[in-house]
């Protein structure tokens, strides 16, 4: 079995390096790093705009360039929340704490090495983790029937609108907005038209291009129109990008800290990255002791960001896992990447690894490959990404609205989608303003159709019985997962332990 | 506590949560429920969804009569009073550009989007906004970007955006 992984292995490095892919490998990372460093779009918009490639590019290529502008993005995430007093996505909220604080206090260099590096560790260390364990989980994975299947979507649902972000009864007014967008068009099974209004362009459903730059471009150009125009943002100055010994000493032990949490939270079908970064923050703040403790809030500790860059990055990759094996994922960017496989007619989960074993390989070797490419896209090059910090305001908005337009009419050149965007657009504005969290409706409209699907076929199992959940025991044991995933966080918080 | 105002659009959102979810089970009234041999047919996730929908909807105006939505961020970043004049800008940019995308192509409708969203932005951001030179130089950034995003998805990635000429460059 061993060598099994090892020969795979070397395969995809064998198609991930050939220029062309090295091309699009490059290309993505770069493209990702700029997404992350600009405010207003990130990784989840940039694969949503460019998914009509998938009409011409072959699916390896896309693949590698969609991967690279996903973990890039994270990269270039935390350039921008050290140097501006914004963060650019929730992700680098944490590393925007203690970075920050570093940036006005003269270190900006020292804290953007510590994020990049430790990104690159905690990246390269998790790809080892996909490496090695996503093939073990597919093989176990192929033994799961649909009552299982639609267990762990539930279970997505459920860590995804329940469990982050603030309120659980937005999370889940969030969800079934999601579920609802994901109805409309024809039925999987019966082909029965639903929620189409008679409208020809709603059968074939709306399209992820459509919620995903709506509800993050759009719905961002409007806010900022509306509500951010006097605003005014900060930048910190930029120093030489170095650490001293110190600096090292204090980094190295954070590093692996902050990929040990991170990494199993990726793996999970419960995602988000922001359990992984403030559990990351809790331990360092913890751990520090005498002077370096008093840094925490104050003029800023390195072990802040190093920790915390590192659980992000660790659990960005490993969320790898759940996508490729299960077809499961759990957050934006996932799930958009899951709609470009499914528009070359992939559909990923455990036959994944037999059915296009040369696709996900090179795709596993192409992450190894642009960890390294961004080390040196965030390293010494840095300061060329910085001046995309310096794009004036209209004009970046402006131009972010373009691109949507593109992605939006790319599809299938329809002005009705155009309109439609607008709309989208409108609605991710109202829930922006009231903190209705927008995940869970990108996740739901991808992932409810699957599920209702796998719902189906298991209750065509139990031959109409919902008792065929109640009969399998890995499926009992999900259905416990869900209820401890509700109910523990509650208890948690009653008896006061705060993450 | 809640201020008149926000409670009204609180109000709001919990009563559009609640017609969205009344007018998702009427439709799903209509939805066949033929179910074969699994027992749940295509009618079945429709009327999940809008129960739950209408069980949170409730949910909503409880809390908006109970002190208002719980653990809502502080004012939610920027100003509390919207920019209405903006905002019209960029909507007739996008709804213009929609519009007109299949007469004049994508580089001169997304130009038109560009500009008047920078319009509004700059607007927005209180910029005296005199004379043809702020609109001048919004058209050729617009054009600047528009018109390459046109020749590399058109040329090298095949994706057909229409033009205003068969040329293929503009």
């Amino acid at each position: 079995m061993e060598m099994d992984v090892w020969n795979h292995l070397i395969n995809g490095f064998a198609t991930a390096g050939t220029p062309a892919n090295l091309m699009w490998a490059f290309v993505g990372c770069a493209l990702g790093t700029a997404t992350g460093v600009l405010p207003g779009i990130g990784p989840a918009t940039a694969v949503a705009m460019l998914l009509p490639i998938t009409a011409k590019v072959d699916a390896t290529a896309s693949m590698i360039f969609f991967a690279g502008i996903y973990y890039g993005a994270m990269y270039g995430g935390s350039t921008t929340s050290i140097l501006l007093n914004t963060p650019s996505n929730s992700s680098s909220m944490v590393t925007a704490m203690e970075g920050n604080k570093m940036a006005k206090s003269g270190r900006a260099g020292a804290a953007l090495a510590t994020s990049a590096i430790g990104s690159f560790i905690a990246g390269t260390f998790a790809t080892v983790v996909v490496t090695l364990f996503a093939p073990m989980l597919a093989r176990y994975a192929v033994q799961l029937g649909p009552p299982e299947y639609f267990m762990l979507m539930l279970l997505a649902f459920t860590t995804v609108s329940a469990v982050l972000g603030q309120s659980t009864l937005r999370g889940l007014v969030a969800l079934f907005i999601g579920l609802g967008i994901g109805l409309v068009g024809m039925d999987q099974i019966t082909g029965q038209a639903r929620y189409t209004g008679g409208v020809p362009e709603l059968l074939d459903g709306i399209n992820i291009v459509l919620v995903a730059v709506g509800l993050f471009a759009v719905a961002e150009a409007m806010h900022v129109v509306l509500f951010e125009g006097k605003q005014i943002r900060h930048e910190h100055k930029l120093t030489r990008v170095t650490m001293s010994r110190a600096d090292w000493r204090r980094s190295i032990p954070a590093w692996i800290r902050g990929t040990a949490i991170g990494a199993p939270f990726g793996c999970i079908p419960a995602g988000g990255t922001e359990i992984p970064t403030f559990l990351s923050y809790a331990v360092e703040k913890n751990l520090a002791k005498g002077s370096n403790r008093e840094e925490f809030g104050t003029v800023g500790a390195i072990e802040g960001v190093a920790g915390p860059e590192a659980a992000n990055n660790a659990t960005v990759t490993t969320a790898m896992i759940p996508l490729l094996t299960l077809g499961i994922p759990v957050s934006n960017t996932t799930a958009v990447m899951l709609g470009a496989f499914q528009n070359y007619g992939i559909q990923p989960g455990p036959q994944l690894f037999t059915n296009s074993a040369a696709l996900v390989w090179a795709l596993i070797a192409s992450l190894y490959i642009g960890n390294v490419m961004l080390l040196v896209l965030n390293l010494p090059l840095v300061g060329l990404w910085v001046k995309l910090l310096k794009i004036p305001r209209p004009r970046l908005y402006a131009g972010i609205l373009i691109f949507s337009t593109v992605g939006a009419y790319g599809m299938r050149q329809s002005m009705f989608d155009l309109f439609m965007l607008y709309g989208i657009g409108v609605l991710g504005l109202v829930m922006r303003r009231f903190n209705i969290p927008s995940a869970p409706v990108v996740v739901a409209m991808i992932l409810g159709p699957l599920a209702e699907a796998q719902l189906r076929n298991a209750m065509s199992i139990g031959e109409g019985s919902a008792m065929v959940f109640l009969q399998r025991p890995v499926s009992v044991i999900m259905i416990f997962v869900v209820i401890g995933v509700l109910v523990l966080p509650r208890i948690l918080k009653k008896r006061g332990v705060v993450l | 506590m809640l201020d008149d105002r926000s409670r009204r659009y609180q109000t709001a959102i919990a009563v559009g949560t609640m017609l969205l979810a009344l007018a998702m089970g009427y439709v799903a009234l209509s939805i066949p429920s033929d179910a074969g041999y699994a027992g749940v047919g295509p009618n079945f996730l429709p009327w999940v969804v809008s129960v739950s929908l209408l069980l949170c909807s409730g949910f909503m105006i409880y809390e908006v009569r109970t002190g208002g939505f719980r653990e809502m961020e502080e004012a939610s970043s920027g100003d509390a009073h919207p920019f209405w004049l903006g905002f019209a800008w960029m909507s007739a940019g996008m709804l213009g550009g929609a519009a007109l995308i299949d007469t004049i192509g994508f580089v001169l409708s997304c130009t038109l989007c560009f500009v008047f969203a920078a319009r509004g932005l700059r607007e927005a951001e209180g910029e005296s906004l005199r004379g043809w030179k702020p609109w001048f130089t919004d058209v050729i950034s617009g054009l600047l970007i528009s018109a390459p995003v046109y020749w590399v998805f058109g040329m090298f990635l095949a994706i057909k955006l229409p033009g205003l000429t068969q040329s293929g460059w503009l």
